[in-house]
């Protein structure tokens, strides 16, 4: 870390960092959407027997959405050190109580979400099982709605203390 | 009606052909992934809560020292860092519970499922309720009740109960539900505990 901090300033590096995990999220946050709408919209059936596509391949980029979820999260818990000592104690002082408790919140959310990228991505593997259809909608959807907390949460503590604040 | 039947026989055969096609060892190991990833998924919220409600982190980090002490430490200079801590607890307990899934029965892993289950709903119960007791209604010195310990002993027989009255059925068409029953109640009862900290304050 100090070979890094002597070529640049310590807030440009973390400011830059916070900058990535946005970027990241901001793809996340559009593959899982995409993914939760496409299973939450059944696929159309129409005349002569055929079962028209999705207009989402939702399978095709759940090992995508698994790995930078868990890119994403291991990100959020390195900025997490700068945000515990550099943003959240003056946030205390200045009395942003509901920011604190939503942030700690996101911390508990995003771990949940952690422990269902197993079987996440056990649902989606091909060939999609018809008995998994149930589990692997709701999970997709969970997954989603973490994400959208995430970012919320996330970018109401930037706007206190990060890029461009 | 007949358009529906044809579209149901082309999804049971879509389903079942791989299945038929692949070696049984392909499909014993695929079902052995999908128990230990399922396992693993409802064992690590569970845990999670468990660890965060009791402060019980593998290690705790001080970000002011960049120093990481082993198990839960106190306050040094800066502000202590569990988070990590509790994670990295409940990923190493939920690998071992999970891996220990894959190789007992599958009705017995639902069963122990339902067990873990109302184990983590009834101790707390039991720990409130003893609580309560020796405040409002023991008549004697009860202090000695005032244990996770002691609750445990109701909490374990009423979950011993539950299970064994509990459909078998029932428990093997929920098993995968855990899946998100679980992280949902987690995150209900990690979420009301900051309730009074910081969005009652």
């Amino acid at each position: 870390m100090n070979i890094i901090f002597s070529i640049i300033r310590e807030d440009t590096f973390w400011k830059i960092l916070l900058f990535i995990h946005f970027l990241l999220a901001v793809g996340l946050l559009a593959a899982v959407t995409l993914q939760a709408v496409a299973v939450l919209m059944p696929a159309r059936q129409v005349a002569g027997g055929f079962i028209d596509r999705s207009p989402v391949p939702a399978a095709s980029y759940a090992a995508l959405v698994a790995i930078v979820y868990v890119f994403q999260a291991l990100m959020g818990a390195w900025i997490y050190i700068k945000y515990r000592t550099y943003v959240r104690i003056p946030m205390e002082q200045l009395r942003h109580f509901w920011t604190v408790g939503s942030f700690e919140l996101k911390e508990h959310v995003v771990t949940m979400g952690m422990g269902l990228l197993p079987a996440y991505w056990y649902f989606w593997r091909q060939p999609l099982s018809a008995e998994h259809d149930n589990v692997r909608r709701w999970v997709t959807v969970f997954l989603a709605l973490s994400v959208w907390y995430a970012f919320i949460v996330g970018h109401v503590a930037n706007d206190f203390r990060g890029v461009g604040s | 009606m007949t358009q529906t039947l044809d579209v149901g026989e082309g999804f049971s055969q879509l389903d079942s052909s791989p299945a038929k096609d692949a070696p049984a060892s392909t499909t014993q190991a695929g079902a052995k992934l999908g128990t230990f990833a399922i396992t693993f998924g409802i064992a690590f919220a569970l845990l999670y809560t468990v660890y965060e409600r009791l402060n019980w982190p593998l290690f705790t980090y001080h970000p002011v020292l960049s120093v990481v002490d082993f198990g839960r430490q106190p306050a040094g200079v800066g502000p202590p860092m569990f988070w990590y801590g509790w994670i990295a607890l409940a990923a190493i307990s939920a690998l071992v519970v999970a891996g220990v899934a894959t190789i007992v029965p599958a009705r017995w892993l639902r069963q122990a499922t339902v067990f873990c289950c109302a184990l983590a709903a009834l101790w707390p119960v039991a720990l409130a309720g003893l609580r309560i007791f020796i405040v409002g209604w023991a008549t004697f010195d009860a202090d000695f009740l005032n244990s996770a310990w002691v609750a445990a002993i109701p909490g374990f027989i009423g979950a011993a109960v539950i299970t064994y009255y509990f459909p078998a059925r029932l428990a093997d068409r929920l098993w995968t539900s855990w899946l998100l029953i679980v992280p949902i109640v987690g995150l209900v009862v990690l979420g009301s505990s900051l309730l009074q900290p910081w969005f009652l304050r």
